[in-house]
């Protein structure tokens, strides 16, 4: 599925969080959006899935416009959102919510082969499919956030922040299995504070600053940029402060 | 003795258990505390009343009727009512407050305030271990467990039960699923009113029909929800058992007075011990 913001603007009440970010996601390819904390990363792919109404802009999938319709319609035209903050039903076990995820689904068999693969995809998942949404570590719901998205079975695949908080190892774990994922031709949508990790996963990259758009490239073609790296993706706080300080040559 | 204070315990104990799931249900899925949920109760006892007196239906086609019109009358309510104070608390408590007095006062000028009579559907009881039970109170407390069995299968291992679940967790995650709360909430207040509505058709032939009937129910949902944690099924179900066994020994012992009192006492003491309820989460 092919997306495309066009002059996307939204506000939070007074506070304009996104501004006038046009930007188009091919079929069947990944790409990042990496900006600092407080960029508007989470405000898109809100807007993209409905939860925050635009300000200004259009959204269309495959051509077509989708600004107003509602959440649940947008989920039943194939979008799916592992929201940031992983954000499971606390009271659910595992199982029921990746269940949750292919609510709309009426293809009992296919359902059941998805389940498969998402335990597959995510092993860990299998042992813990009876525990509590609440009960998991952060790793482990994050693993089922986004497994409950891949169970709608989505042709755009929108992910909030996957690694956020994640111990190293398991960061490798998720990593391969968005690559695993991505590999089965979703378009996938992410958004990261862990630039390098993000693009390493994408095609293209965007780079938010403050609500706006700044750069879009090929994500090979980001990581290379010394510059940026030291401005935007860096992990080095002091790099960000600068930042603040004096705005870097876009 | 002692046998039949097991009994009344026994079976007033699925009596409050099916006027405490309602009630925990709606605030559970909808965060509204429904201060009419004792109306919905009149409403079913005077919906056995009409049948009965108006349409001479009998006393079985009666009770199923008497749930959905309940049911009904909840959606509507929802709809018309409850809906404009989604997540407000106070809002909600205070249409419900309304609600009540509007139910139970066309009530009261549609039939009067004295106590109507139901044709019982059974007479006589049965003996068990030296104990007498009532062949209707055992019908209406066989059917109130059958029904708390239902809606515990319907919320765990159905579609809609799934996505009643989750918009009680989470509704704007629940949206990202493909669940409309919109039409999640009508369907979870019918249901919650329409067991109340069989409880009061249930215990109407026992007690007879009178305007005073929702408040005394509304009183032990409420003692019930609150010693088994607000919105928690589980909690609720062990409470209406801790309820009914404090209400019937105490009544058994010294008077229904005391007894009431004492129930009041205990969910004090609970609050000050686990301020959450029993099986409650704060
Ligand atoms: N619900 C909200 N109400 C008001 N302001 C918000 C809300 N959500 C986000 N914001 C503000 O919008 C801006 C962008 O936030 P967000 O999209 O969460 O950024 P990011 O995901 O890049 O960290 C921030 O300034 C944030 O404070
Ligand atoms: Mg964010």
């Amino acid at each position: 599925m092919r997306l495309e913001l066009q002059e996307v603007s939204i506000r939070h009440g007074a506070i304009a969080a996104v501004l006038g970010v046009s930007l188009t996601v091919e079929s069947g390819t990944v790409a990042a959006i990496l900006g600092a904390n407080g960029a508007g990363k989470s405000t898109i792919m809100r807007g993209i899935a409905g939860l925050v109404p635009l300000h200004a802009g259009r959204i269309l999938i495959d051509g077509r416009a989708i600004e107003n319709l509602p959440t649940e319609q947008r989920i039943r035209d194939g979008i799916a959102l592992s929201p940031e903050g992983r954000r499971l039903f606390p009271e659910m076990s595992v199982h029921d919510n990746l269940v949750c995820g292919a609510y709309l689904r009426r293809d009992q068999t296919g359902v059941r082969a998805d389940l498969d693969k998402v335990y597959a995809l995510f092993p860990r998942l299998a042992e813990r499919r009876n525990s509590l949404g609440r009960n998991l570590s952060g790793g482990e719901q994050q693993m089922a956030a986004i497994g409950r998205a891949v169970m709608a079975r989505p042709r755009l695949l929108l992910l909030d922040e996957p690694s956020l908080g994640l111990a190293p190892a398991v960061i490798h774990v998720m990593a391969n299995a968005i690559r695993r994922i991505a590999a089965t031709g979703v378009t996938v949508l992410l958004v990261e504070q862990n630039s390098h990790l993000a693009l390493s996963l994408s095609k293209t990259g965007h780079v938010l600053e403050s609500g706006r758009l700044v750069r879009s490239a090929p994500a090979a073609e980001l990581l290379a940029d010394a510059d940026l790296k030291r401005a935007y993706l860096g992990d080095d706080p002091l790099a960000l402060e600068s930042l603040a300080a004096s705005p870097p040559p876009v | 003795m002692f046998q039949q204070f097991l009994v009344v315990a026994g079976l007033s104990s699925a009596t409050y258990m099916l006027i405490a799931l309602g009630f925990t249900l709606i605030f559970g899925i909808m965060r509204v505390v429904n201060f009419a949920h004792g109306e919905f109760l009149l409403i079913g006892a005077y919906a056995v009343f009409v049948a009965q007196h108006q349409f001479g239906l009998d006393y079985l086609v009666a009770l199923p009727l008497a749930a959905l019109v309940a049911g009904g009358i909840g959606v509507v309510a929802e709809r018309a009512l409850f809906r404009r104070f989604t997540g407000d608390e106070t809002g909600g408590m205070i249409v419900g407050l309304a609600l009540a007095i509007a139910i139970k006062g066309a009530v009261t000028i549609l039939f009067g305030v004295d106590s109507q009579p139901i044709a019982r559907p059974f007479s006589g009881s049965i003996e068990v271990a030296g104990a007498f039970i009532p062949r209707d109170q055992l019908f209406a407390a066989g059917v109130a467990l059958v029904m708390v069995a239902l809606i515990w299968w319907l919320l765990n291992h159905s579609r809609l039960g799934l996505a009643m679940r989750a918009v009680a967790q989470a509704p704007e995650v629940a949206r990202l699923q493909g669940i409309t709360p919109w039409k999640t909430y009508p369907v979870a207040f019918g249901i919650g009113c329409a067991l109340a509505g069989l409880a009061g058709a249930l215990v109407a032939p026992i007690y007879g029909a009178e305007p005073n009937m929702g408040e005394a129910a509304l009183m032990k949902a409420f003692i019930i929800v609150v010693l088994g944690g607000l919105g928690s099924i589980p909690g609720a179900l062990v409470a209406s058992c801790l309820l009914a066994t404090i209400d019937s020994g105490i009544s058994i012992l010294f008077n229904a007075t005391i007894a009431a009192l004492v129930s009041f006492a205990a969910v004090i003491l609970v609050l000050l011990v686990r301020p959450a309820g029993l099986l409650g989460r704060s």
